[in-house]
């Protein structure tokens, strides 16, 4: 379990769902499914415009208040991309279960209050999105995620992409970061102390795994050279390759 | 929340027919089950049953805690089970259905009553420490026959799950984190598993194993038998339904026997699997710090 491992994504999982994902990268493995547009509640019924119910269920223990707050982030960022006022009257609902979460071995953890941690965030999000794609709820945009720790290490400051629970204790601050497919900022949550010019780095960091732009046409040797000077994955190439296997798979017959 | 289609009356129909001519929708025979997946995660305690469409996840943790009052010298041991909106947006959060309350009544009692886990072993300090070990089951989707499905996952997570090694030195208790100390397993007495049949016809005389959804709503009766791999029967339960004759019930238990079996050997060399990739340079034998029985 190591933090530079590939993002992975299967799509279309669950056979019941009308949309379903299941997403792993650095440790978190999450499976999301979605249902929607269905019938909503008379109580959470919205003249205007679709609700948008976002739960998300720990792997152990019962869900608490950072599980609901991490919901409320979700919603609200989720209900921007998706085009809610599409579907008056109706209810698009997003359940997203933990199924792993990569764990610090230096502490025990108390386990039967579920304690999510802030990092699992990014996985959320692009599970999500993905399990939305594969119900294909209209979007406005789609949206990639990252986390993003500022530590202090050998005196210097240093940005750590997609933090372990060991480096998240350790850290100063930990950012979550999310753009839309127009490299728009859609999220942005941060934790602990930083300045305004370190939060401008972890901007710049985060955009560069986000928002990078696809790979001109180059010559071969130039673009091997250049995917190894960026760091971290490259998360709208990844999300737009998962959708394109995922499309060609289904149109094989044609 | 909209409710579960209910199967129309050609569907319902088409099934009895089918199986009172010895066929199933998928090919099967009536003592089949679909094919059987069980995977494990990267932490210890994480397995995910797939049995044909329907698939369940189980987790176990463990924490210490105080023990009950009345019980100062066990551990506590609890399965929760959940039947959320991935199952089914039929299933509401918070909001236990009956499947729901028969799931988690029959898992009860087929792992906790009939002492699969020493219970005993989970206590560090009588009357003021022990272990709370809990599994969580999450029913991620539902295509019939959830009780077997989640009972072998419970079973497959608390054989595959490790707790933290303590001692005792002068009255102190230490609990060791894995980066200290290789996590022990839990001293577990035998693995019992899940057989239910389902009944149809007039008088319940066609018996058929590993139901399917669609199965399940035009069934007439069901039972399910919990028994370990020597034939030890831990509970039947057989909740309302059409009477079935007895001589039929004990021809499905001995037929319940073959399945364990094979339920057993499908554990048993999955873990031995498990156990295998995670014992890199083979260092596990040295590193473990349980004693061998």
């Amino acid at each position: 379990m190591t933090a530079t491992t590939l993002p992975e994504a299967a799509l279309g999982v669950l056979p019941r769902a009308d949309g379903s994902a299941r997403y792993s990268h650095a440790g978190y493995t999450v499976t999301a499914s979605v249902n929607g547009p269905i019938e909503a509640q008379r109580r959470d019924e919205h003249a205007y415009e679709a609700h948008i119910d976002v739960i998300v269920r720990p792997a152990a223990g019962v869900g608490g208040t950072r599980e609901r707050h991490l919901e409320s982030i979700l919603q609200s960022s989720l209900a921007q991309i998706i085009l809610v006022k599409n579907f008056p009257r109706s209810l698009i609902q997003i359940v997203l279960q933990v199924e792993d979460s990569p764990e610090n071995d230096y502490v025990n953890t108390k386990l039967v209050q579920a304690s999510l941690n802030f990092a699992i965030m990014p996985a959320l999000m692009q599970t999500a999105v993905l399990a939305l794609l594969s119900a294909a709820v209209p979007m406005r945009a789609t949206a990639t995620a990252t986390a993003v720790a500022i530590m202090h290490q050998d005196g210097a400051k240093q940005t750590v992409v997609d933090p372990h629970p060991r480096d998240i204790e350790k850290a100063q601050s930990v950012h979550v970061l999310a753009f839309t497919s127009h490299d728009e900022l859609l999220l942005a949550e941060s934790e602990g102390d930083f300045t305004v010019k370190e939060w401008d780095n972890v901007y710049e960091t985060a955009r560069g795994i986000c928002c990078r732009s696809p790979p001109q046409a180059k010559e071969g040797m130039a673009m091997l050279l250049d995917d190894e000077s960026t760091g971290g994955p490259d998360m709208r190439q990844f999300l737009r390759s998962t959708m394109g296997f995922k499309v060609a798979a289904d149109l094989h017959w044609k | 929340m909209p409710r579960e289609a209910e199967p129309s009356l050609n569907e319902k129909q088409f099934v009895i027919q089918a199986l009172q001519e010895n066929l199933r929708l998928d090919g099967r025979e009536l003592d089949q089950y679909r094919p059987l997946e069980l995977s494990f995660g990267d932490q210890y305690g994480l397995a995910d049953v797939k049995l044909g469409k329907t698939r369940v996840l189980a987790k176990a943790t463990a924490e210490v805690t105080v023990p009950y009052t009345d019980r100062p010298l066990d551990g506590i041991f609890t399965i929760a089970t959940e039947l959320g909106p991935m199952t089914s947006p039929a299933f509401e959060v918070n909001r236990p259905t009956e499947t729901e309350v028969l799931l988690s009544r029959l898992l009860e009692k087929t792992v906790r009553r009939s002492g699969a886990l020493d219970t005993e072993s989970l206590c560090l300090v009588a009357g003021q420490k022990c272990w709370s070990v809990r599994v969580d089951v999450h029913v991620l989707s539902h295509d019939g026959n959830l009780i077997d499905a989640s009972c072998l996952a419970v079973v497959a997570a608390l054989r595959h799950f490790r707790k933290p090694d303590t001692s005792m030195e002068a009255g102190v208790l230490t609990v060791y984190t894995p980066a200290e100390r290789e996590p022990v397993p839990l001293s577990w007495l035998h693995s019992p598993f899940c057989v239910t049949w389902s009944f149809f016809g007039e008088e319940g005389e066609i018996a058929v194993l590993d139901a399917t959804w669609i199965e399940e709503q035009v069934r007439v009766g069901s039972c399910t038998v919990s028994l370990n791999k020597h034939g030890e029967i831990c509970q039947i339960a057989k909740l309302g339904g059409t009477p079935v004759e007895a001589v039929a019930l004990l021809q499905c238990v001995s037929v319940s026997l073959t399945k364990v079996k094979e339920f057993s050997d499908l554990l048993d060399r999955k873990l031995a699997e498990d156990l295998k990739r995670r014992d890199k340079g083979g260092f596990m034998a040295e590193l473990r710090a349980e004693n061998d029985r």
